[in-house]
């Protein structure tokens, strides 16, 4: 009996290597390839097989088989042989060989020949992140590569998310995932989007589970399309007792997870020297209510500090001490919050590390998925009616300022009693706001000039209050793109002010241009929205198959004195307008002041929403008639 | 070369030094330096550097090892220039041969009125390996703040007697005060290259060294440099970066030791010419003969064999992204391995067209991310391509490019002026801008309809420069999206019937014939239809919007955009107002502009052409230019008015 077991130990494996090459081979070959993956496609995955085998709570092996035909320069991105690794994370192999479009073998990548550098996105200082990769030039397309490699690692909480479509215009012939795991360990998971596509379940257990795709499209990467995230399958992989940068951890709940969180990364590391804590005692001085002291804490981190990122050991998720941020006036997003929350708790105000998504783009953290997730790390500070959320590695924005990076989305609130999911504040529509005032006027010659006035807030007001701290050729570069409809343009003068309290910044501008008018024989011709022109840049899209999201909408007014030049009548002027549909609302209007004045009027609520596709035509056709009227013209007729 | 004129004929400012070198020390920071808001002369800037002291020695420790010394003192003046406490040094790091030491890094900040210093340690300090060969340190200073002052100094110790490095008297930030000093022992001679539109004041001396032998001293002092400014159009800003690079010319060690080694092109032509990764890779044989000798069957003509011969290197042998004029691997592994390097394609290229009896040379180059080159120098020059030397004229081939063509070069080799390496050693200057203007030429023939709507065809025709750009473009991009990129580009017209021809065929110039839709251009205005007849062609905006410019315009090559257009009006219609024809020339040759137009019965027939002719424009004529475009703008927007009869 033993000796039957053994071989059929030996032979098993052995058995099964084999029958998976075979099926590789016929990969190696570009003859083979169905057409409808040829369509739309740079790059063809034909067999893409991924072996997670977690042996314990600190050990786990990742084996990585991707075949790819590339067609193209474009599609050499979809090789993905990118291996990061670090102190806890080795690569034990890796290799890839070429073979020409007949499957010939024409050339073998050892390891040595990989690549090996340090992963840096320019923000960060220094990281021990390192990453091994290809970089392979090739002499012909198309090409069919495969590529192996085998990494192991302790991290298992970090296991790799499952994406068989990872790249656009790449199809996938094959693609599999294969993972084990113990049962004590608690294998998880969570499925997205893979209703519509080809994704069978093959093994769905406690200790083991296996998707198999196939047939997968190339996809087109549309303009103003949702996040990839939201269209296309892909699965979440945890465990519940897992290892993360050498600390164990486990957790159901998000309540156990916040606790485990708190005990394991954060205790101990707000500390800070008896002179900081007199000295911000002192700041505060009398005041009591917990927002105002924050406040006065808030605005002393943005003087004292900077944002420098240093990723060393178990510093992707451990803060820096409180302390060490005291004496150097530096750190990255964790070492900052947490230094944040030290001086605040040192003035008695309760508040709370937050973990999230930090990006443009509102991703959510997984609400029902327990596991280390996120990118940022923000600090929230409970108020008697609402939470403050505060972004500690700035030091200009306002207090509580939010938009465009981590508002309106699901975040982990990690309090002492432990971790809770929150949604951050949304910036509503009508509260993203800008005000145009100003007046022009126009001479007989079509030489116009201008005095505006743009209050700007809500999501508005982020992307412009640097503005003010440009240097002059930067900011004069700066209106001659947003005004750039305006030929010959000339700025004389440019005032701003910031009002941080309130989170509203001001512009004030002097303006002239010659030739702003069109003369043509006796009649002048110019449009007379000069100032807030939307200029139609929603692109037509042909057979549109994605969803489409506006993830945050605004409020703009303008109201403009126009003086018309001396020696003129109005021939036409533009109709007064109003275009309402469930995208927003858009009205303009126009009034005769006297014969030589107009008041040029104009609204546009933009609605956020998230929108299907086959609804995209009319949205570019609601925009292109806001553009449309934009530049409609009034025509003056020389007395 | 004219465009070399450029950098001498601007009047360089002269400075009177006061010397001030007796404060100019580390840890003098006074509480007036701390209280600055603002820099002096450029209110605007986030930081400045006070000052940035160097000198750099060779000296004998058993060999020679050269030794670069630098002390900077820096003003932090805003939150944006926090960036500027945050240092790194770059350094060879294989075989241990060049090592980098920090020290003396310090933050001042006033607090409460007194100056309090704030010391790096050994957690703001990092090493961090690059690759194989490089590795960098980096230091991020403590306690920065508006207001604060940041000192720090390095050695860059490196075996051997070069002065490797490029020594900038520019940044992005205001310079007060920059002073650098070379000690070179009197038996080495070297080639001094200086850059940018501002030079340094520089003196000689000759100093006495303990050893029985002089030191020639040489100091450069630059007081009060600006800010270097980023402007569109230019290739390479670190061309009008004020430096100065060293590079070794002779060895004259008594009883040891005679070396000439770059004195003057002829010498470093030469010095090239006898490298083994050049000179003897160029003349290697017998490893192409058998594959080329088919190609060449049967062809007579010079040209043919040229373009025969550049497709054969495109097609056999893939550039592998690195720039040199040395080989690597050599000529015969590239061969085999369908790979190689600038030196390996294009000497390759050189050999085979020997070979076949073409005059062929190697001409080496410096690319627009390496710089311009404006003195002999050996170091100067990071590339290589091939030439044949015909009738008073040259044709210009590099085979690192898919879509290049002869006299076609990539965009990379568009940089002034290349050294043409004869057999026999003789070497002369060569032009490389290309002479052939790049056209873009289309016809469209458009009606327009009674609701302002507009149907038309179109034909566009790419040659020269602007095909290989084209084509660089757009080899890989899907159609659907190519077509959703091109109707976006003229504001959403729809397009139909797409047709594109010679997207691969670089011998013919890319064709392209389409239907359009459009409802964006024309305007219809109680009754009356207005509209530019190029509808969505030509420039909608003049891309010089700044009010002066510093550095010289790059357009990379001379190009010309022809439009023939014929509009038929909706019926019931006619001309009411059309625009003036136009004929204007700029000075200097930089360009002209014809626009002519007619209106017969319900036709309108408009011409339009617009030359470039200079690749590079002196920032002199930036006026010149700026307005030339405007008016072309202007008119090609002007309106035609119809009426309705």
């Amino acid at each position: 009996m033993d000796k039957f077991f053994s071989m059929k130990h030996f032979f098993l494996p052995f058995f099964i290597a084999c029958v998976q090459l075979a099926a590789a081979q016929n990969y190696l070959t570009c003859l083979n390839i169905p057409d409808s993956l040829k369509q739309n496609a740079n790059a063809i995955v034909r067999w893409d097989q991924t072996d997670i085998d977690i042996h314990s709570q600190r050990n786990m092996d990742i084996r990585k088989k991707r075949v790819v035909t590339v067609l193209n320069e474009t599609g050499m991105a979809a090789i993905d042989a990118y291996e990061p690794y670090d102190k806890r994370t080795h690569v034990r192999s890796i290799e890839a060989t070429v073979y020409d479009a007949f499957g010939n073998e024409i050339k073998k990548i050892k390891k040595k020949d990989f690549r090996d550098q340090c992963i840096l996105d320019g923000v960060t200082l220094f990281s021990d992140n390192r990453v091994v990769y290809l970089d392979y030039i090739p002499t012909q397309y198309p090409f069919t590569i495969v590529y192996e490699c085998e990494v192991q690692t302790s991290n298992t909480a970090q296991i790799p998310r499952w994406r068989p479509m990872g790249h656009y215009f790449v199809s996938v012939e094959k693609s599999l995932l294969q993972v084990t795991c113990p049962q004590e360990l608690g294998l998880k998971k969570q499925e997205h989007n893979f209703s519509n596509f080809n994704i069978k379940k093959i093994v769905e257990k406690d200790t083991q589970l296996s998707y198999e795709a196939s047939g997968l499209l190339a996809q087109k990467e549309e303009y103003f399309s949702v996040n990839y995230n939201k269209i296309f399958p892909w699965a979440l992989l945890g465990l519940e007792k897992f290892n993360l940068e050498g600390v164990d951890g486990t957790a159901k709940t998000w309540k156990e997870f916040g606790k485990w969180y708190a005990e394991s990364l954060l205790s101990d590391t707000e500390e800070l020297p008896d002179a900081t804590i007199a000295k911000v005692k002192t700041l505060v001085g009398a005041e009591s209510d917990p927002i105002k002291k924050a406040k006065i804490i808030y605005n002393y981190v943005q003087q004292k500090s900077r944002y420098v990122s240093i990723q060393v050991g178990i510093g992707g998720f451990k803060p820096m001490l409180a302390k060490d941020v005291d004496r150097l006036g530096y750190g990255d997003c964790k070492a900052l919050t947490n230094y944040t929350k030290a001086l605040l708790g040192a003035v008695g105000v309760p508040s709370y590390h937050t973990v999230l998504y930090g990006d443009h783009d509102k991703i959510d953290m997984e609400s029902e998925f327990i596991s280390v997730q996120g990118n940022h790390m923000i600090l929230c500070v409970p108020s008697d009616t609402e939470y403050y959320w505060l972004e500690c590695t700035s030091q200009d924005v306002p207090f509580g300022y939010q938009a465009n990076f981590t508002d309106d989305r699901k975040v982990l609130v990690i309090k002492p009693e432990g971790g809770e999911i929150v949604k951050t504040q949304n910036y509503r529509d009508e509260s993203n706001t800008q005000f145009c005032n100003g007046t022009y006027k126009l001479t007989t010659d079509g030489t116009f000039s201008a005095k505006i006035q743009m209050d700007s807030e809500g999501s508005q007001y982020g992307p412009k209050y640097h503005l003010e701290h440009r240097r002059p050729n930067e900011q004069e570069a700066y209106y001659k793109a947003f005004l750039s409809h305006i030929n010959n343009l000339k700025i004389s003068k440019m005032t701003f002010s910031n009002d941080k309290e309130s989170a509203r910044f001001t512009e004030k501008l002097d303006l002239d241009a010659i030739q702003y008018a069109t003369i043509t024989g006796n009649k002048m011709l110019f449009p007379i929205n000069a100032f807030n022109r939307y200029d139609g840049n929603i692109k037509r899209i042909r057979n549109r198959k994605t969803d489409f999201e506006i993830q945050r909408g605004s409020y703009d007014k303008d109201e403009v004195i126009v003086e018309l030049p001396t020696g003129f009548t109005v021939e036409s002027l533009p109709e007064n307008v109003q275009y309402d549909s469930k995208f927003g609302q858009y009205k303009t209007e126009i009034l005769k002041k006297d014969e030589s004045t107009l008041i040029y009027k104009r609204t546009f609520l933009l609605k956020k929403g998230y929108y299907q596709h086959n609804e995209y035509e009319a949205f570019r056709l609601y925009m292109e008639q806001i553009a449309k009227n934009d530049n409609a013209k009034i025509i003056l007729n020389k007395i | 070369m004219k465009t070399r004129q450029l950098f001498f004929s601007l009047p360089f400012l002269l400075f009177t030094i006061a010397f001030q070198a007796q404060k100019m020390d580390l840890g003098k920071v006074t509480i007036a330096e701390l209280e600055e808001k603002e820099h002096p002369r450029d209110p605007a800037a986030p930081a400045a550097i006070l000052f940035k002291i160097g000198e750099s020695r060779t000296r004998d420790e058993n060999g020679y090892i050269s030794v670069t010394e630098v002390k900077t003192k820096i003003k932090i003046y805003k939150k944006e220039g926090f960036q500027w406490a945050n240092q790194e040094v770059a350094f060879y790091k294989l075989g241990n041969t060049e090592n980098i030491y920090f020290s003396d890094a310090v933050t001042y900040n006033l607090v409460d009125g007194k100056i309090v210093k704030s010391k790096l340690k050994s957690d703001g300090q990092f090493e961090e390996k690059i690759n194989k060969f490089f590795s960098r340190k980096k230091i991020t200073l403590p306690n920065v703040k508006e207001g604060s002052i940041i000192e720090y100094s390095y050695i860059i110790k490196s075996i051997g007697y070069s002065i490797p490095r490029r020594w900038d008297f520019q940044t992005t930030i205001p310079m007060n005060y920059c002073q650098y000093k070379t000690y070179i022992p009197q038996y080495f001679v070297y080639k001094k290259s200086q850059k940018g539109y501002l030079f340094p004041k520089v003196t000689d001396e000759k100093i006495n060294n303990n050893l029985g032998f002089y030191d020639n001293v040489t100091t450069y002092v630059a007081e009060n440099f600006p800010a270097i400014k980023k402007e569109a159009y230019v290739n390479n800003i670190n061309n009008y970066v004020s430096s100065v690079s060293h590079e070794l010319a002779t060895i004259d060690i008594p009883r040891v030791l005679l070396k000439s080694i770059s004195t003057n092109w002829d010498n470093i032509t030469n010095e090239i010419y006898k490298m083994d990764d050049f000179g003897l890779e160029l003349n290697k044989k017998g490893y192409f003969e058998d594959e080329l000798a088919p190609i060449l069957k049967g062809l007579e003509k010079r040209d043919d064999k040229i373009a025969a011969i550049l497709n054969f290197v495109k097609s056999k042998v893939k550039w592998n992204g690195y720039e040199s004029y040395l080989c690597d691997d050599g000529v015969k592994a590239a061969y085999k391995n369908q790979l190689g390097n600038a030196a390996e394609i294009n000497l390759m290229l050189v050999a085979m067209l020997r070979s076949a009896g073409i005059d062929a040379n190697p001409v080496l180059l410096s690319t627009q991310s390496n710089g311009v080159v404006l003195f002999p120098s050996r170091t100067a020059f990071n590339y290589v391509i091939a030439a044949v030397e015909i009738t008073e004229d040259l044709i210009l081939l590099d085979a690192t490019e898919q879509f290049s063509e002869p006299n076609i070069l990539p965009l990379r080799d568009l940089n002034w002026t290349g050294r043409l390496i004869r057999k026999e050693g003789s070497s002369t200057d060569i032009d490389l801008f290309p002479k052939t203007l790049a056209k873009e030429a289309v016809n469209m023939s458009v009606s327009i309809n009674p609701d302002a709507t507009a149907n038309g065809k179109i034909r566009c025709q790419l040659a020269c420069h602007e095909a290989l750009v084209y084509r660089q473009n757009n080899k890989s991009v899907n159609d659907e999206v190519y077509l959703e990129t091109l109707e976006n580009k003229y504001k959403a017209i729809e397009v139909d019937d797409y047709k594109r021809e010679n997207l691969l065929d670089n011998t013919k110039p890319i064709m392209e014939t389409y239907s359009f839709k459009d409802s964006n251009s024309a305007e219809l205005i109680d009754g009356k239809i207005y509209f530019s007849p190029l509808l969505f062609l030509g420039l909608k905006e003049n891309p010089f919007k700044q009010e002066t410019r510093e550095y010289p315009i790059d357009f990379n090559y001379p190009f010309q955009k022809k439009y023939n257009i014929n509009v038929t009006l909706p019926e019931g219609y006619a001309v009411e107002s059309l625009p003036q024809p136009v004929n204007m020339i700029t000075g200097d040759d930089i360009g002209d502009f014809k626009y002519m137009i007619v209106a017969n019965q319900n036709q309108i027939q408009v011409s339009v052409l617009m030359d470039i002719y200079k690749p590079l424009v002196a920032s002199d004529f930036y006026e010149v230019v700026k307005d030339f475009y405007q008016k072309v703008v202007d008119k090609e927007n002007e309106k035609v008015v119809l009426v309705k009869q």
